[in-house]
C-alpha cells in the first residue's frame, strides 16, 4: 500500500564544508570602490564610512610598498567594528602581504620579555620575496608501473611514463618518488607537475582525454589540457616568507622544528644582526625583495609604558611595518604609569600615529550588519524577528545581537523550523542575560552572593553588613 | 665560463657556464658543448631520473659547422623533421609519433644577433642518432677567429704552476 510506504526524509548535510564561523569571517575586504569610496554594503562591510575609506588610504600606502614605519591607530567604542576594518585591510592586501594580528595582552609571557614578543611581531610582519627559477617536468602519466621486491625488504623500483601532446619520456624512479607518487594517488591520465630540484609532486587534474571515465572520478575533479611541447620547462617562482621564519631557522638551539610547534623562545640579537646584513645583501643582488606588511595589534592599551617607547624607537627602523592599533579605551591611565593619557597611549607616540575614528551604528545598519551575520550563520530569520533584534542591538550591543543569533537559530530548529521567528528571539533573550541586566540583577541581590562588596566602597575587604 | 680547446685544429671541446645562483640551491655547471655531466645524484636525492635509453642531445662545434647529436633516437629517418623557428630564435626537432621533441637553442647565433635559417640545416640519421649540422654563418665564423686571436695571446700555465699562492 502506498500509505504505508511513507517515504523517510533523508536529511543530507553538505559534509564537505565543516568550517567554524568566527566573529569576522563574513568580511572579505574594505568594501571600497575604484576611487576609494566606501560603498553602504559590500564585502561583509556595513556602515563607518569614513573609517573604510582612511582605512583605504591607508591600504594604499601599504600597496605602495615604500611607506615603512607608519602607525595607525583606530580608535573607537567598542562594537564599532575596529576589528572588522583592520580584517577587511589584511583581506585586501592578499595572501602575499604578510599581516600579523596580535593582541596587546599577548606579550605578556614568562618564556621572553615583553620586548622580544614585539620583536617577533614586527619581524614576522615584514615578508622578503625571493625569486628563483626552477625547473619543472610537467606531463600526463601514461603509465606507472612499480615493482617490489618479492621478500618485501629492499628498495623498490618503478617506471613513470609522461608525455605532452608532442613526446614521450620514460623516468626510472626510486623509493623516495614512488612512496610520494602512492602518496599523491598519483594514476595514469593524471596531468601532474614534478619539481627537478625538491622532487615535489603536484597534481593538476585530470586529462581530458580520460574525461569520458566520469564514473570513476569525484565530483571536485579538474579536467586540464595535455601540456604542450618540451615535458621539462623552466618557470620562475616567487616565494615570500617572513624575517622571523628565517631568524627561528638560524637560531641554532631550535632548529625549523620551532616553527611548527611555536616554542621559538627568546633569539639572539646576534643572530637577527646577522640576518639583516644577509638580507642587505640579497637585497643588493637582486635575489629578494623586502615586502614590508602589516602588524595589527588589537587592545593596545594593554601594552606598558615599556613597550610604548620602545614602539617608538622600532617605528623608526628603515624595515619597520606599517603598524596599525586599535583600542576602544577614552582617557584613561598608561600601563605602568600613573599618568593619564588619550587611548592609554603616551603622547609622544600618539603623535606619531594618524587616528582613524569609529562610531556607533545607526540602526538600519545594525539591522544590515545582523542580516550579514544570519547569511554566515546559515540562520534565516524572519522580517519581524530582524527588527527585534535590531532594537536589542540598539539598546544592549551589537556583540550580544549577534550572540543571539545563532541560540535564536538552535532554538528554532528545536521546534522543526527552517525560521527563527520572534518568539525565538524573545525566548533567547530571555534565558541569556546582557551585561546590563547582569549588572541589574547583581546591584539588585548582591547580599546574597558571595564576597560581595558595594563597588563605591572597594578595598576593605571586610564584607559590608547592610 | 670555461672552455676546453684542442690546441692542434683550435676547435672547441667543451664550454660550461657556472648558472643557477639561487639562494635554495647551489649553482652547478650548465654544458653548452660537449659531452654532458653524467646524471648520477637525481635518483637518490629524488627519486627521479630519466631512464638510460631515453634519447639525450650533445652538442659540438666543428671548423665549419655546428653540430647536435641526438642519440637514442630507434625511429626510421622519415619520422623526423627539424625546422628553424626564427620567431622563438631556435631549431625544433619533432616526430611525427609524438614520441620525442625538442626546442634547441643556439647561442652561437644569439651572439652575433642571428636567428636559425632554414636552408643551413641538414640532418642524417644513423646507428640510433639522428644528426643535425647547421652551416655557420660567416659572422659566426669571425666572431670565432677573433676570440681565439685573443685566447692565443693568453699565458698558458703548466701542472704545478699555480695563479696564487697557496699558503
Amino acid at each position: 500500500m502506498a500509505a504505508g510506504t511513507q517515504v523517510k526524509n533523508v536529511e543530507v548535510r553538505d559534509i564537505a564544508r565543516i568550517e567554524r564561523i568566527g566573529a569576522h569571517s563574513h568580511i572579505r575586504g574594505l568594501g571600497l570602490d575604484d576611487s576609494l569610496e566606501a560603498r553602504a554594503v559590500s564585502q561583509g562591510m556595513v556602515g563607518q564610512q569614513m573609517a573604510r575609506r582612511a582605512a583605504g588610504v591607508v591600504l594604499g600606502m601599504i600597496k605602495e610598498g615604500k611607506i615603512a614605519g607608519r602607525a595607525v591607530l583606530l580608535a573607537g567604542p567598542p562594537g564599532t567594528g575596529k576589528t572588522a576594518i583592520a580584517m577587511g585591510i589584511s583581506k585586501s592586501l592578499g595572501k602575499d602581504t604578510p599581516f600579523t594580528a596580535m593582541a596587546g595582552s599577548e606579550i605578556y609571557s614568562l618564556e621572553m620579555s615583553k620586548t622580544e614578543a614585539l620583536t617577533q611581531a614586527i619581524r614576522k610582519s615584514i615578508g622578503i620575496r625571493i625569486k628563483e627559477e626552477t625547473e619543472i617536468i610537467e606531463g600526463e602519466v601514461v603509465e606507472i608501473q612499480v615493482e617490489r621486491p618479492a621478500t618485501g625488504v629492499g628498495a623498490k623500483v618503478g617506471k613513470l611514463t609522461l608525455k605532452t601532446t608532442e613526446m614521450e619520456t620514460v623516468y626510472d624512479l626510486g623509493t623516495k618518488m614512488i612512496d610520494a607518487l602512492t602518496k599523491e594517488k598519483v594514476q595514469s591520465g593524471d596531468v601532474i607537475t614534478i619539481d627537478k630540484a625538491t622532487g615535489k609532486i603536484s597534481r593538476i587534474g585530470r586529462s581530458f582525454t580520460r574525461a569520458r571515465d566520469y564514473d570513476a572520478t569525484g565530483p571536485q575533479t579538474r579536467f586540464v589540457q595535455c601540456p604542450e611541447g618540451e615535458l621539462q620547462k623552466r618557470k620562475e617562482v616567487v616565494h615570500t616568507v617572513s624575517i622571523h621564519e628565517i631568524d627561528v631557522i638560524n637560531s641554532r638551539t631550535h632548529g625549523f622544528l620551532a616553527l611548527f610547534s611555536g616554542d621559538t623562545g627568546e633569539i639572539k640579537p646576534e643572530v637577527r644582526e646577522q640576518i639583516n646584513t644577509k638580507i642587505a645583501e640579497w637585497r643588493e643582488e637582486g635575489k629578494a625583495e623586502i615586502s614590508p606588511g602589516v602588524l595589527f595589534i588589537d587592545e593596545v592599551h594593554m601594552l606598558d609604558i615599556e613597550c610604548f617607547s620602545f614602539l617608538n624607537r622600532a617605528l623608526e627602523d628603515e624595515m619597520a611595518p606599517v603598524v596599525i592599533m586599535a583600542t576602544n579605551r577614552g582617557i584613561t591611565n598608561i600601563r605602568g604609569t600613573n599618568y593619564t593619557s588619550p587611548h592609554g597611549i603616551p603622547i609622544d607616540l600618539l603623535d606619531r600615529m594618524i587616528i582613524i575614528s569609529t562610531s556607533q551604528y545607526r540602526e538600519s545598519e545594525l539591522r544590515e550588519i545582523l542580516k550579514i551575520r544570519c547569511e554566515e550563520e546559515d540562520c534565516e530569520l524572519s522580517d519581524d524577528a530582524l527588527t527585534v533584534l535590531t532594537r536589542i542591538a540598539m539598546e544592549t550591543s551589537l556583540r550580544y545581537a549577534i550572540q543571539l543569533i545563532t541560540l535564536a537559530g538552535l532554538v528554532s530548529r528545536r521546534r522543526k523550523s527552517n525560521e527563527v521567528e520572534i518568539e525565538d528571539v524573545k525566548k533567547v533573550y530571555s534565558l541569556f542575560l546582557d551585561e546590563g541586566r547582569s549588572t541589574q540583577i547583581l546591584s539588585e541581590y548582591q547580599d546574597q552572593y558571595l564576597y560581595d562588596q558595594k563597588p563605591d566602597v572597594g578595598g576593605s575587604g571586610e564584607p559590608m553588613d547592610l | 665560463m670555461a672552455e676546453e680547446y684542442n690546441l692542434d685544429t683550435n676547435i672547441v671541446l667543451r664550454r660550461a657556464w657556472k648558472r643557477g645562483k639561487n639562494l635554495s640551491k647551489k649553482s652547478q655547471w650548465e654544458i653548452e658543448v660537449g659531452d654532458p655531466e653524467p646524471d648520477t645524484l637525481s635518483l637518490e636525492a629524488i627519486g627521479l631520473k630519466e631512464n638510460s635509453n631515453t634519447p639525450y642531445i650533445i652538442k659540438r662545434i666543428t671548423s665549419t659547422a655546428l653540430e647536435w647529436r641526438i642519440r637514442n633516437l630507434s625511429y626510421p629517418i622519415e619520422v623526423y623533421s627539424v625546422l628553424a623557428d626564427p620567431d622563438n630564435k631556435c631549431i625544433i626537432v619533432k616526430t611525427s609519433n609524438k614520441k620525442y621533441y625538442k626546442k634547441i637553442t643556439v647561442p652561437d647565433l644569439e651572439r652575433v644577433n642571428l636567428v636559425p635559417d632554414q636552408k643551413r640545416i641538414e640532418y642524417t640519421y644513423k646507428f640510433g642518432t639522428l644528426i643535425i649540422t647547421y652551416k655557420k654563418p660567416p659572422e659566426v665564423l669571425k666572431l670565432e677567429r677573433q676570440v681565439l686571436e685573443e685566447l692565443q695571446n693568453v699565458q698558458t700555465i703548466k701542472d704545478g704552476d699555480l695563479p696564487c699562492k697557496p699558503s
